[in-house]
């Protein structure tokens, strides 16, 4: 993957670094064999880096084009957003796309780190709900 | 009757009186062993089958293992099965069952046991010591109030040798307390003893408390809060005896056949295989284990195994639910993976030493995240709780959690109960209708299988007893949907791998592939009431009797195989042909079936008799009120279904939800082929006669709670 991403302000990289309110979170699931699919949900960039970390266990279930859609809307990140949508319409699978989401959401974070000067690797930082 | 593979006695222990008597195997040996031994017990020794909870000192338990048990039938020879009334269902705590693993039923049949009978209720706190045919109902004052870890060290620390068991053959009759009259046995081991404990939970009679095993659980039914309410801490349990096999060279040479055939090849595996027994062996813990530094750990006998065991000194033997449950909420305060796998693995060792079940925390958590969010529960609030909400996701939080809920204090005062007991108790009705408490069946969380897609686990759950946790078909779904998400070649395409499967399913289903369709045009027929009946009876006797590990029976497909067909009921390494090697029986994998359909039918007696009746078969009503939510905890659902013109493709099932009515009509389908009365789904005296079941019929009868015969 090469996805260029202009480097946030440091007003975005605040809010790409934090967690949103309860009600602003995005649902997640999780197929794992044995288990099923289990609920989830995503509260913030950090996380769903985590959450999108290749596993051979557990598969994450997330609709990538609503994940565009909240990182534009929730998170306000445009440009993100629009990486994301490209790569959830031009991946070869499901997994193949959330495996580049993984890494644009990992770039942005270290955009985001450095922009802020917080190099602590994905600590989430949370907003008062 | 021949009794190869028995061990020959039946242990009941009388807490009431602090008796120890002795029964003998043979009268059951037609029950086979396991749950059909354990139905039969149950219904012998429980005096008042009435009763709806399990804390009823009438309430009885009985701990069983099957002839595989202790011998090296793969995957099945260490298992063990536990049946009581259980406890904080919604409403009626239904007669109900769990499996576990581990040591446990290996060592009680070297001691000389094939099940043990747990009766009345001890006035103090005991434990008890088997060693061989040496039973003793010992003061458990000592152990009492101790985390179930600690707990069995200290059994080990009593019972050990004096010269330790790492370096001496360990004789029995030296060890501290024991017996210094003339010895029946001979019997010397390096074994510690095998020790089935309970935690905190259980003393305290909370909901989801459960039995140990070291890392193995009986997990569901609150069979914990049963042996705490009979002030029963532990069995523990040392044996130097052995199991005769019938036919040790049938059993060989059924276990070569099975790795020849139906095993991936260790030089060249296929990692993509479609098999159940097939598979490497692989732990399933499900949180990324910080080290490399690990190996495999198994229920004794078995080759697969599924838990893993490493250097860290935390998370051992922890596997598949409790090291998930808490996962969505560490990634939100996890600074990197290696941290996540840590804080999963001791989340997971918590809920082992208080000995609690985290299972039901998979949903009830994210709900009570959402009662805490909605402003309804913390300090002051209408459910007042002084949990640390502001750091869920951390070990401070999960531990304080899991301690409410083992001790009865701040929340877990109500959810020990039952939650959807506790719901109500909180004017929470509405999260069961909106689907934010997601509690399908009997007040059992949905386990991951939702129901309004696959049905044969919401159908089979609601017309059993608990949630049913039986992975027999939803293989299909789970590799079928990975493949899929990885937009790997389908290995077996829908119509040849329904076919397969059809081809051994006798007597309800054989070469019947439409039990599989679970389409809409489909998902209320005769044909999916077969495909309930043939798990719930198969399992009944093969995998809950038997105890064939779930994880592994039955193997219907398997592209190991040349021909594509699994293990199962083949004639060289069928479930049958091990059963016979050990038994000296010659069962065919109907005859077990038929015999699983006796052994469901004895527990449909119970479960009238506790006031089972067909108006109280239903979901929770979101289940009926709402759709499962579609491309949204995952893009797709496949499963195998036909469309309008009959071609079989794989589908996607989510977005639907079931109809009240139709699903109520469907259950008079059931009850037709089951032989059960469909206005009451009592069952009839003519079916309980065929099934030889005269007994059931005459307490139906005597508690008016037969059912009336129906015209064909």
């Amino acid at each position: 993957m090469n996805t260029r991403l202009s480097p946030p302000t440091e007003e975005l990289a605040i809010r790409i670094l934090a967690a949103v309110p309860y009600k602003d979170r995005i649902p997640a699931g999780r197929l794992t064999p044995r288990l099923g699919i289990t609920r989830g949900s995503v509260r913030g960039l950090p996380e769903l880096h985590l959450y999108l970390a290749p596993d051979t266990r557990t598969l994450p279930g997330m609709n990538l084009e609503r994940l565009a859609d909240w990182i534009e809307q929730v998170i306000r990140d445009p440009e993100l957003a629009g990486a994301v949508r490209a790569a959830a319409r031009t991946a070869g699978s499901h997994v193949d796309g959330c495996m580049q989401v993984y890494e644009l959401v990992g770039l942005r974070l270290d955009q985001a780190r450095e922009a802020t000067g917080r190099h602590e690797a994905n600590a989430p930082i949370r907003e008062e709900s | 009757m021949a009794m190869y593979g028995y061990a020959g006695k039946i242990l009941r222990l009388d807490l009431t009186n602090r008796e120890v008597l002795v029964l003998n195997t043979e009268k059951y040996r037609g029950w086979g062993g396991g749950h059909g031994l354990g139905s039969a017990l149950f219904w012998e020794f429980c005096r008042d089958k009435t009763i709806i909870d399990g804390r009823n000192p009438a309430n009885v338990c009985v701990v069983a293992t099957s002839p595989l048990c202790g011998t090296s039938v793969p995957s099945a020879t260490g298992r063990c099965e536990v049946v009581a009334v259980g406890v904080g269902y919604d409403g009626i705590s239904w007669f109900t069952r769990s499996g576990i693993g581990g040591r446990f039923s290996t060592m009680l049949k070297y001691a000389g046991w094939d099940a043990v009978v747990i009766e009345g209720r001890s006035e103090k706190p005991v434990w008890v010591d088997i060693r061989n045919d040496k039973v003793v109902i010992r003061d458990a004052a000592g152990l009492w109030g101790k985390d179930a870890w600690t707990a069995q060290q200290e059994i080990w620390s009593i019972i050990g040798s004096s010269a330790g068991t790492h370096n001496a053959w360990q004789d029995l009759a030296d060890l501290k307390g024991a017996d210094k009259q003339e010895r029946k046995d001979e019997g010397r081991s390096t074994q510690k003893p095998a020790v089935m404990v309970i935690g905190p939970a259980g003393e305290n009679q909370c909901h989801g408390a459960l039995i140990h095993d070291a890392g193995n659980g009986a997990g569901q039914g609150g069979f914990g809060s049963v042996w705490g309410s009979k002030n029963l801490k532990a069995i523990s349990v040392i044996g130097t005896g052995s199991i005769k096999v019938a036919d040790p060279k049938a059993l060989i040479q059924a276990r070569q056949a099975l790795k020849q055939k139906y095993i991936t090849s260790y030089e060249k595996p296929d990692f993509r295989q479609w098999s159940r027994i097939g598979g490497l062996a692989r732990p399933i813990t499900q949180a990324p284990i910080p080290t490399d530094e690990r190996r495999p750990q198994s229920c004794q006998g078995c080759v697969n195994g599924c838990r893993s065991r490493s250097n860290l000194g935390y998370g051992n033997e922890s596997a598949c639910q409790e090291t998930s449950w808490y996962n969505e909420f560490i990634q939100k305060v996890a600074k990197n993976a290696k941290e996540f796998g840590e804080l999963s693995l001791r989340v997971a060792d918590l809920c082992q030493k208080y000995g609690i079940n985290s299972f039901v925390l998979q949903t009830g958590l994210p709900w009570l995240e959402h009662l805490h969010e909605e402003g309804v529960l913390g300090p002051g609030k209408k459910i007042h709780s002084t949990l640390p909400w502001e750091k869920l996701g951390t070990l401070e939080f999960a531990e304080k959690l899991i301690h409410a809920l083992s001790t009865k204090t701040d929340i877990g005062r109500d959810l020990a109960e039952g939650w959807v007991p506790a719901a109500r108790k909180w004017g929470r009705e509405k999260d069961l209708h909106t689907g934010a408490m997601q509690f399908s069946y009997w007040g059992c969380p949905e386990h991951g299988y939702d129901p309004r897609a696959e049905l044969e686990w919401g159908y089979g759950s609601i017309m059993g007893d608990r949630d049913t946790n039986l992975h027999c078909f939803n293989f299909m779904f789970t590799t079928v949907s990975a493949a899929f998400a990885y937009s790997l070649p389908i290995r077996i395409e829908a119509e040849d791998l329904v076919r397969i499967q059809a081809r051994k399913m006798a007597p309800y289903a054989k070469d019947r592939p439409e039990v599989f369709d679970f389409s809409d045009a489909n998902m209320y027929s005769e044909a999916v009431a077969q495909l309930v009946r043939w798990q719930q009876h198969y399992c009944r006797f093969w995998k809950n009797s038997a105890l064939y590990c779930d994880l592994k029976w039955p193997d219907l497909f398997n592209t190991n195989a040349p021909n594509r067909e699994g293990a199962t009921g083949s004639s060289d390494a069928g479930e049958q042909v091990f059963w016979n090697a050990v038994t000296g029986d010659a069962m065919t994998l109907e005859d077990g079936i038929a015999l699983g359909r006796r052994i469901w039918n004895l527990d449909n007696a119970i479960w009238v008799l506790q006031g089972r009746h067909r108006d109280r078969v239903h979901f929770a009503p979101y289940v009926y009120e709402t759709k499962y939510e579609k491309n949204e905890l995952f893009p797709f659902y496949m499963w195998p279904c036909r469309d309008e013109k009959g071609k079989w493709a794989y589908t996607d099932l989510m977005g639907r939800s079931l109809d009240k009515k139709k699903f109520d009509e469907w259950k008079t389908l059931f009850y037709r082929l089951e032989g059960w009365n469909t206005k009451t789904g009592w069952p009839t005296r003519k079916t309980l006669e065929q099934l030889n079941l005269v007994f059931a019929a005459e307490a139906l009868k005597a508690a008016g709670r037969l059912g009336e015969e129906e015209k064909a």
